[in-house]
């Protein structure tokens, strides 16, 4: 993932903190275990194990597990517009650097060029996963999103909390002011500009933009898997949903589908998000949660 | 009882049959989630059993309240000196609203937060906890009278606790944790020819030093059990020493 995580927890001025600072600590923990298992970028983690097995059950932890599982059911949903599998089309332009230490990998691994999101079976009962094909799977946005569900669940007992991945974000009940969260989207091109205010409880909010990470290119990093071709027609989709894990796959969905088709996805799910193209174009669920 | 898993296989065959609305599927999608993360967390990972879920499973092996003079189950056994009546240990996870005044014990100096913990402009707390999840069962009531029959408690049975048992364990060197609301305790405890050779708090995570129930540990060699003593004003980190040698226990067997 390498991202920066911030967690802020409101407790009433005559509460000991130490209870909260071990939760923290395993709040922390959750989000470092997740990336142990779940990154690309290390040949040992159990997801690389499991890629440098094609063809074979292979037993997975319930994490690794129920994070492809999950995918696989959003890329079912989406039309594989989101796809877990799209790790190869990343490499190849470029994106095998981890960014965080700008270390650059190289794997045994020649993934087929044409494996989908179909290729991945899974068996509940025996919780194994085979790839039937050489595939590199990519689970960053299902990654991070179960690493603040997971961590949120351990700050639960605590009612108002805010966790800050990277920008994905889950913010429970009020905030210090006991108001609901105020949360700003960032404007795609007007870097100090908000192109909203949101009041939010007990959600998510996952952005997905093509302001971030760009390849040896120049041009930003979010692909569509489907055409494998550089998805232009959406510069920022924000989701918001109960389950950051939800939230962050179908950010990056709504980005692949543009914005009338991802707008129609996130009214499906039931979910609140906004969509803003290139040239400024806003397009809305009608359930945006607007700050007054 | 449906774990998250079963629920998650059930959403599958929910969307293979593909009848009825879209809006089953899409509603599906965020109850699948959820109940991924739960399958996720319920899980943990390592050392890191999650406060909440080991809350859960010391509720549900609670310690018995009344000890029997009468120990029906084994009769050769000398009589164990009955327990004074003792409140129920409180298994509560309400860690934001302390429900008992604290001990008065100097707190060592705060360790540097990652993050901001901001305390809030002081509310008045609500009548009970906030409702936590899992939901933690209430304790038994303390019963009146010595039960002559053993309390349900599957990993302490009466017999146990009279005297050096004959429960046979592995060699070898076992931890286990126990949690409670000022934090988590390791044991440590040594099987040597089946029976417990020496426990000992390997780590002590709570605030406040572990000193208070620094009698415990040899009282599990003494008694080959976990069952130790209370310590009044340390009720807590004396039911979290306990969990914690339960624990490690049950790695022996």
């Amino acid at each position: 993932m390498g991202t920066l995580v911030t967690i802020e927890i409101v407790i009433p001025g005559e509460t000991g903190d130490a209870p909260a600072h071990h939760a923290l600590d395993r709040a922390f923990g959750w989000f470092r275990e997740i990336e142990n298992r779940c990154t690309r970028f290390d040949p040992s983690s159990e997801l690389m194990q499991l890629a440098a097995r094609p063809g074979e059950a292979v037993v997975a932890s319930p994490m690794l597990f129920e994070a492809i599982r999950f995918a696989l059911l959003v890329a079912e949903e989406t039309g594989g517009a989101f796809d877990p599998t799209a790790g190869h089309l990343m490499m190849a332009r470029g994106f095998d650097r981890e960014h965080r230490s700008g270390a650059t990998i190289h794997l045994g691994i020649q993934p087929a060029p044409d494996a989908t999101w179909r290729d991945i079976k899974l068996d509940p009962h025996r919780r194994t996963i085979t790839l039937g094909r050489p595939l590199i799977p990519d689970l960053g946005a299902v990654a991070k999103g179960l690493a603040i569900d997971t961590a949120a669940q351990e700050l639960k007992p605590f009612g108002n909390f805010a966790i800050d991945a990277g920008g994905d974000l889950y913010m429970a009940g009020a905030n210090r002011l006991d108001e609901p969260w105020t949360v700003g989207i960032r404007h795609p091109r007007r870097q100090d500009e908000l192109l909203e205010s949101l009041r939010i409880s007990d959600q998510a909010v996952c952005t997905s933009g093509d302001y971030e990470r760009r390849g040896a290119d120049g041009r930003s990093h979010i692909l569509d898997p489907r055409t494998g071709n550089v998805a232009d027609s959406v510069a920022s989709a924000t989701v918001i949903a109960p389950v950051a894990m939800l939230a962050d796959a179908l950010a990056t969905a709504a980005f692949v589908l543009g914005p009338v088709e991802g707008i129609r996805l996130l009214d499906r799910m039931g979910v609140a998000g906004i969509i803003v193209t290139p040239d400024l174009a806003r397009y809305e669920t009608g359930t945006l949660p607007h700050a007054a | 009882m449906n774990s998250p898993s079963d629920c998650l296989d059930r959403l599958y065959s929910l969307k293979m049959a593909k009848g009825g609305s879209n809006r089953k599927v899409a509603n599906g999608l965020l109850a699948a989630g959820a109940a991924a993360v739960m399958a996720v967390y319920a899980a943990g990972y390592e050392r890191t059993q999650s406060a909440a879920e080991q809350l859960e499973a010391q509720s549900a092996v609670r310690r018995p309240v009344a000890r029997s003079a009468a120990v029906a189950a084994a009769p050769s056994t000398p009589v164990v000196e009955p327990r004074e009546q003792r409140e129920t240990p409180r298994e509560v996870a309400v860690l934001a609203h302390p429900s008992e005044p604290a001990p008065v014990i100097t707190a060592p100096a705060s360790t540097p937060a990652k993050t901001d913990i901001t305390p809030a402009a002081p509310v008045a707390p609500p009548a009970g906890p906030t409702t936590p999840e899992p939901v933690i069962p209430a304790p038994a009531p303390a019963p009146a009278a010595i039960v002559a029959a053993p309390t349900p408690a599957p990993a302490a049975p009466a017999s146990q606790a009279a005297a050096p048992a004959a429960a046979v364990y592995k060699d070898g060197t076992y931890k286990g944790w126990g949690t409670c609301r000022h934090g988590d305790i390791e044991a440590q405890v040594v099987i040597e020819g089946g029976r417990i050779a020496s426990a000992s708090i390997s780590q002590c995570l709570t605030r406040y030093s572990c000193d208070v129930i620094g009698r415990l540990p040899p009282q599990v060699t003494q008694r080959q059990s976990a069952e130790v003593d209370y310590v009044t004003g340390a009720t807590e980190s004396a039911n979290a020493f306990y969990y914690a040698v339960l624990g490690a226990l049950g790695k022996a067997k």
